[in-house]
């Protein structure tokens, strides 16, 4: 009986301990975004003055003049259109490509996935000047085409590495059922693979679509023509050389962290069980 | 759901086919159809609006179209400018958001033009009609380091210089005189004791951004020994452990001990310090005539005034640091060149330059259109007289040797290192620098 009221104590006081914390590491990373939105409601002079997360006079018309004023409806359609092709693409050759790593023998197997581990270490803003030469060469400087592809070729090595890794642990006997049953290898990876892989499958689209939306300084280069430019390049409107223009920023931000948000909220089932079974197994 | 994952990936596959012909005939076309006569690359987010309304207003009076295309911040900028130099495909007029050595080298490219024949011809009238100093950050003098061909590689279109301001509510409240601000170092030691008694902040400044802390050092070494002995000491000649190099870094350490700064100064970068005065919780302020329209935005009822650096010796005159703002150079292998260079001329005409002025409140590098300047840009304008700007000078400091300095103040502001061993310190360095250089010449 003593025992267990101990237990009891010690129990409910780890649980205090443990929510109490996870509180404070919840509001820590909330307090951005409602910082964020209440700023988006003030005006450019009470930005400085008024330190109250929401202001008492909220200006509501920042969100349409933010909208208008950086062209939004433009610069939105054009960044659901590179994400969805980007991710789209990206899964569509990282899963067939992490497939063949994971299953198939073929001469210099390794020694390629080691390239496109490799690949990892060099970020993209380190690759411009030689990326723009390659896209000038192929006359793909301003055009659409000429951004999505080299964002698809960026994003494959982390994509190829996290599903190769799950590939690796769906089990021999499976493939070799899926074999009697009269798959060949692209069967195998069309039926079995693939919809298998959907845990790790969503951790590369809710990864790759983030860094897709986010996405500016490729843009700034391969772009000339204001109405291919994504997103951020609205955004842009509002920051100035020594100027910048606060709540409308604010208010600009607020708008596009809204189509992200609802990635994550649509996908959140698959985030721990994608990472936790393919990003970190190996 | 595999009918549905395939009808997905069919969808997107289909999407990238038909985007990549679409998206590249489309652009390729419409370039054809509708290619501006003028090209125009800028980083000036702020001015975009403006820009755009002058370029139209130049196509309404000449026919000539004109594109302003923007590529913000000035980093990505920097990455465009540079990856289209190395292709060649720059656009008939741009910006050069670099130091004087790159500048140099994309002139050595070939890929600025000397505009020097145009700015002299008619009796160098274009010249003229420019504030003097608004050119010396586009020139290159004879004989300099970069073995450029000397001549005027840039157009002005705005120019800038680096004043202190004083909130004059503030300065009331602390019992000083609103209209007197301190002109000598002393008047500004005692202004800020003043300041303290009565519990304000003194100075604010983006010291944290090294380059800020540097030109109030230039300022003050222009005004305790005078351009030759700087350029001396550039050369080699005149080492930084001369007791006016000292002088110049005491003075920091004066400033830190007398408790005119804010807190935090050192690593404060300049938009928080605009902040910081701009809501009345600063006295002074060390700052660009940009900061006009800056403070206008955060704080329209800011009651302030502008004024010289403080006085330190009566040998050389007081020299703000500036010169030119933003500059446009003309593509030299443009097909549009002479065009690119009329557009130049008309921009900084004083009916474009007082627009300009007017809309962005940034003062014009044209000194005959300042008849509508505000109060506060009016005397920033006032002081362009007396800028200086290293780029003027025919040698330059080694990047190194700059750094040290900036950073050897920071740790005097806060006590960790003297005057003297930062002269010693910077001394070293200039000496590293020199004969690496003697070596790399050699080879």
């Amino acid at each position: 009986m003593r025992i267990s009221s101990i237990y009891k104590i010690k129990n409910g006081l780890g649980k205090f301990v443990a929510y109490t914390i996870l509180i404070f590491v919840a509001l820590a990373c909330i307090f951005p975004l409602f910082w964020m939105f209440g700023s988006a409601l003030k005006t450019q002079s009470t930005v400085f003055s008024d330190f109250s997360l929401f202001p008492k006079h909220m200006h509501w018309e920042n969100f349409t003049i933010a909208w208008t004023k950086a062209h939004f409806g433009m610069y939105f359609f054009n960044s659901v259109l590179y994400t969805v092709i980007t991710v789209g693409g990206l899964v569509f050759f990282s899963t067939m490509a992490a497939f063949a790593f994971s299953r198939l023998d073929f001469p210099f197997k390794n020694a390629l996935f080691l390239m496109f581990v490799c690949m990892m270490m060099i970020p993209l803003p380190g690759q411009f000047v030689a990326l723009y030469v390659l896209l000038t060469k192929l006359h793909l400087v301003n055009t659409r085409i000429g951004y999505i592809l080299p964002q698809i070729d960026a994003g494959q090595a982390l994509a190829i590495f996290i599903l190769k890794t799950f590939f690796d642990n769906i089990p021999r006997d499976l493939e070799d059922s899926a074999r009697i049953d009269g798959c060949n290898k692209w069967g195998i990876y069309w039926h079995l693979a693939f919809p298998l892989a959907k845990p790790a499958i969503a951790v590369v689209i809710i990864f790759n679509c983030l860094a897709v939306w986010n996405e500016y300084l490729l843009a700034m280069l391969v772009f000339s023509d204001k109405s291919l430019m994504p997103l951020p390049r609205g955004l842009m409107v509002f920051q100035g050389t020594h100027m910048t223009e606060y709540a409308l920023l604010m208010a600009g931000v607020s708008i596009t962290v809204i189509p992200i948000i609802l990635v994550y909220l649509v996908m959140q089932k698959y985030i721990i069980s994608g990472i936790t079974a393919g990003a970190l197994k190996g | 759901m595999e009918n549905r994952i395939f009808r997905f990936l069919s969808i997107v596959v289909c999407a990238v086919i038909f985007f990549s012909p679409t998206s590249g005939c489309v652009s390729k076309s419409s370039q054809k159809d509708s290619k501006p006569a003028l090209v125009i690359w800028h980083w000036m987010s702020d001015r975009e609006d403006t820009l755009q309304q002058i370029a139209q207003q130049y196509e309404t009076e000449t026919g000539v179209k004109v594109e302003f295309q923007l590529f913000a911040p000035s980093e990505a900028y920097g990455n465009k400018v540079r990856a289209s130099a190395q292709t060649d495909t720059l656009p008939d007029i741009y910006g050069i958001l670099a130091e004087t050595r790159d500048y140099a080298s994309f002139i050595k490219a070939g890929f600025v033009e000397d505009l020097t024949p145009y700015m002299e011809a008619n009796n160098a009238l274009w010249k003229k009609q420019f504030f003097k100093k608004a050119l010396s950050m586009d020139t290159f003098v004879k004989d300099n380091q970069f073995d450029v061909l000397p001549g005027i590689y840039g157009v002005p279109i705005d120019v800038t210089n680096i004043q202190f301001l004083y909130n004059k509510d503030l300065f009331a409240k602390a019992g000083l005189d609103t209209n007197k601000p301190p002109r000598t170092f002393e008047q500004f030691k005692a202004v800020a004791k003043k300041l303290k008694e009565n519990n304000i902040q003194g100075l604010v400044s983006g010291w944290g951004e090294i380059w800020m802390i540097n030109c109030l050092a230039d300022n003050f070494a222009w005004n305790i020994m005078g351009q030759d002995k700087i350029l001396a000491t550039i050369k080699g000649e005149v080492p930084y452990t001369d007791p006016d190099w000292i002088k110049v870094f005491s003075l920091f350490d004066e400033m830190g001990k007398s408790g005119l700064l804010a807190s935090g100064m050192i690593t404060m970068v300049n938009k928080h310090a605009e902040q910081t005065f701009a809501n009345q919780r600063a006295a002074l302020a060390f700052n660009g005539s940009w900061c006009v329209n800056v403070y206008k935005g955060m704080n329209p009822d800011l009651n302030y005034g502008v004024f010289l650096p403080p006085k330190i010796s009566d040998k050389y005159p007081v020299v703000v640091w500036g010169g030119a703002g933003s500059s446009f150079k003309v593509n030299a292998k443009s097909k549009h060149k002479e065009a690119a260079i009329k557009f130049l001329k008309w921009i900084t005409e004083k009916k474009q330059q007082i627009f300009l002025s007017k809309e962005t409140h940034n003062l014009p590098s044209n000194r005959n259109a300042l008849s509508n300047l505000s109060p506060h840009l009016k005397q920033f304008a006032s002081a362009m007289k007396n800028t200086v700007h290293p780029s003027q000078l025919p040698n330059s400091e080694y990047p190194r040797v700059i750094e040290t300095m900036g950073k050897g103040i920071q740790l005097i502001i806060i006590g960790q290192q003297t005057p003297e061993e930062l002269a010693q310190k910077m001394q070293k360095i200039k000496e590293q620098e020199m004969k690496r250089s003697e070596k790399y010449n050699k080879k």
